[in-house]
């Protein structure tokens, strides 16, 4: 946060970002940037994996192709009959800068993600983007070069684990993915875990809101036997908490932003947190280390 | 016993060489990648008061980093309005030399490392926060982190970053750490309630002007030319953080000093304007490299202290340099660093510290511009022994003298000679 666009009078840059947001500020003539648009692009690909998820490819602008290429990166979408409240936040599975185009794999579960299964390859779907902050930690996940990954995805947690596998890939790290495709019967990205040469365990992660044995014992003899220079989570908050109390305080980790987002622009609240500091914090905008929001959250 | 030393100009320099010859292990931390801050655009040593002060602080046994500007001058004892006595250092060949020199005395120096925050306890200061979020822990700190910047309050308080050699678009902003440990900052103001001041310089690339002015800056360090007539801005004085600079002289002339590049003395000037002079057709700055728009701002960001140099309210946070009240130079950063550092020992240890006497000018100005900033007319002055207010107080006071066997006797007096070189550990 800037402490001068917080209403204070002098510089208190704790967490600088590189550039002079204030400056920004200023030089557009005292106003705040436009917020993201929406914008109107084709569905090119549409396939159902098994019952109630689906994949869609949809052509996009390059430049959106490229700003959603993070690791990280989410867009809302919508069916353009909707009203705007039927936002759904999806994140990006893989972003094509050659085809222009973006994947994404939704789970149909309530009204929105149902309004945008009735779209069919051929129609426009609507898209607000692009947003950055679908994982807390992306710092952890940057500086992870040339050693070896700990990756722990569960169900639908594979989309946005895929930029994270190809970004880890990227930096030379050998990654060991430990999967458990709870609530689905076919994977979602096998055939890219091979290409970004994941070896794979598979294993029942949760049982009756617990870790089980056997994954808490493939944890602890993984972290020894890798020392590994990441572990990240892509699951529900519950798993990510559970894991974060068994590995080291000091191992770097990242993993899911599972803040419920809605305008995605710091600005209606719907993703807010307690931490211990009493602060009300804003998930779709705050990049921190996992521990700070999951082990620092106010319960009540 | 360590000391963490935040901030590697002139003041944090100092404080680690004293330090460190009282016999602590000391860490300095530095946001950018030279030591020096300002100073590697500053250059004027020993104008009017300051050959007092440098000559008493050598007699105190700080003289080492005076050494080192005196051995590296171009020019020695010129005048230019106003000023007498001057010694001007080459800043293209001051840095590495002191950098080597905290080396060899076996300092531990860590550049391009940015500290954000501290962690307390009670009224302690545990360590210090790099923004990369590792923790440094020490037993004291000295805050040397300056007044000058960030971005923001340059823009707020100026006319926006004009890109000087602090370099703060590029290695981030600087983070006041006795505020974020919970003492808030005093500030000072140019007018009233118009907070912080411009940086009273710029620097010029020599090779733009013409060889006229060139030959002259090399021969006598000094060259005078006037402003046209319809340019002359008394107004900008004011603006002006060296107010021994702000004389009436220095708007209707362009005073320029030969520090290595040559130095414009004044806070600003626009490009289009300052090719109008003879000879300077072609000029261009070097720093600020936007001098035309502006300049950096200071003075937003001054820690309460007590006359040893100890933030107020904090039990182990000692300050130096322009951190520790409105001075303005290299000589008062080093005066006030080289306190701060020794006396960062003395407390560790349950000595009690040092406070220099009045009748010594070192002693005087660090008491009287604690006294001043209570003030609002103080918090519109700046104190240097250079010029202004308290040059004129160093002459009323008779504590002005360039007798260097006077100046040592008056150190002998208070039985303090040496006393920054004493190993106390």
């Amino acid at each position: 946060m800037c402490s001068q666009l917080s209403g204070k009078h002098f510089c208190d840059c704790i967490n600088w970002k590189g550039v002079c947001i204030y400056q920004e500020y200023i030089w557009n003539g005292n106003k705040a940037k436009e917020e993201r648009k929406n914008y109107l692009y084709p569905i090119i690909k549409k396939e159902e994996v098994e019952k109630d998820i689906i994949l869609i490819t949809v052509a996009v602008s390059h430049k959106m192709a490229s700003n959603l290429i993070e690791p990280g990166s989410f867009v809302f979408m919508r069916n353009p009959k909707c009203m705007q409240y039927y936002d759904a936040p999806i994140s990006i599975m893989e972003s094509n800068t050659e085809e222009n185009s973006i994947k994404v794999a939704i789970e149909l579960k309530g009204s929105k993600t149902r309004s945008i299964n009735v779209l069919n390859v051929g129609e426009k779907i609507l898209i607000r983007g692009p947003y950055f902050n679908g994982v807390l930690g992306l710092k952890n996940v940057k500086n992870a070069k040339k050693g070896n990954s700990l990756v722990i995805i569960r169900g639908i947690g594979q989309a946005p684990a895929l930029p994270i596998l190809k970004k880890l890939n990227a930096n030379e790290n050998k990654i060991t993915v430990i999967m458990d495709n709870t609530p689905f019967e076919k994977l979602l990205i096998s055939d890219e875990m091979l290409k970004y040469g994941s070896t794979m365990i598979n294993c029942k992660m949760i049982e009756r809101g617990k870790l089980t044995a056997e994954f808490k014992d493939i944890i602890t003899k993984k972290i020894e036997e890798l020392e590994p220079n990441l572990v990240h989570i892509a699951g529900p908050d519950l798993l990510s908490y559970e894991v974060l109390n068994q590995v080291a305080d000091n191992l770097p980790v990242s993993c899911c932003n599972n803040g419920r987002m809605c305008c995605g622009e710091g600005i209606c609240g719907s993703c807010t947190v307690k931490t211990n500091d009493h602060k009300l914090r804003r998930l779709c905008k705050l990049q921190t280390d996992p521990r700070f929001i999951l082990k620092g959250r106010r319960k009540l | 016993m360590k000391v963490v030393i935040i901030g590697g100009g002139w003041s944090g320099v100092a404080a680690a060489i004293t330090a460190k010859k009282a016999g602590a292990e000391v860490a300095l931390y530095e946001k950018t990648d030279m030591l020096l801050g300002l100073g590697n655009v500053g250059g004027i040593m020993r104008n009017n008061g300051r050959f007092t002060a440098t000559e008493e602080m050598i007699a105190l046994g700080a003289g080492d980093l005076f050494a080192l500007t005196d051995k590296n001058s171009r020019h020695k004892n010129i005048d230019f309005p106003g000023h007498k006595n001057a010694w001007l250092y080459d800043v293209n060949k001051i840095e590495p030399e002191v950098k080597r020199y905290l080396e060899n005395l076996g300092i531990e120096l860590n550049l391009e490392v940015r500290v954000v925050d501290v962690k307390k306890e009670l009224n302690k200061i545990k360590g210090i926060i790099l923004s990369n979020g590792t923790l440094v822990t020490g037993d004291v700190f000295v805050e040397t982190t300056g007044s000058t910047g960030p971005m923001g309050n340059c823009l707020r308080y100026g006319n926006g970053c004009s890109m000087c050699v602090l370099r703060c678009p590029a290695y981030g902003p600087r983070v006041s750490l006795s505020s974020r440990a919970g003492v808030d900052d005093l500030q000072g103001e140019r007018e009233d309630d118009v907070f912080g001041a411009f940086s009273g310089s710029c620097k010029l690339s020599k090779d733009t002007l013409s060889g006229e002015i060139v030959k002259q800056l090399e021969e006598t360090g000094v060259v005078v030319l006037k402003v046209p007539e319809e340019d002359i801005n008394l107004d900008k004085l004011k603006t002006k953080v060296c107010q021994q600079y702000a004389l009436k002289e220095f708007a209707e002339n362009i005073v320029l000093l030969d520090t290595g590049h040559a130095k414009l003395m004044t806070t600003y000037y626009p490009l289009e304007k300052l090719r109008k002079i003879k000879g300077m057709e072609n000029v261009k700055y070097i720093d600020p490299y936007a001098g035309g728009k502006g300049n950096s701002v200071r003075y937003l960001s001054v820690a309460p202290r007590s006359d040893d140099m100890k933030v107020k309210g904090l039990d182990n946070l000692f300050v130096g340099g322009e951190k520790s009240g409105l001075f303005v130079g290299h000589t008062e950063a080093i005066l006030t660093g080289s306190l701060a550092g020794h006396n960062a020992v003395r407390v560790y240890l349950g000595i009690p510290p040092l406070i220099l006497p009045k009748t010594l000018a070192v002693g005087d100005i660090i008491a009287y511009a604690n006294e001043m900033i209570k003030t609002k007319q103080g918090r519109r002055d700046r104190y240097t022994f250079a010029g202004a207010s308290y040059f004129k107080r160093m002459l009323e006071l008779s504590l002005y003298t360039t007798d260097v066997a006077e100046i040592k006797s008056r150190v002998e007096k208070v039985n303090l000679k040496d006393i920054m070189s004493q190993k106390l550990i």
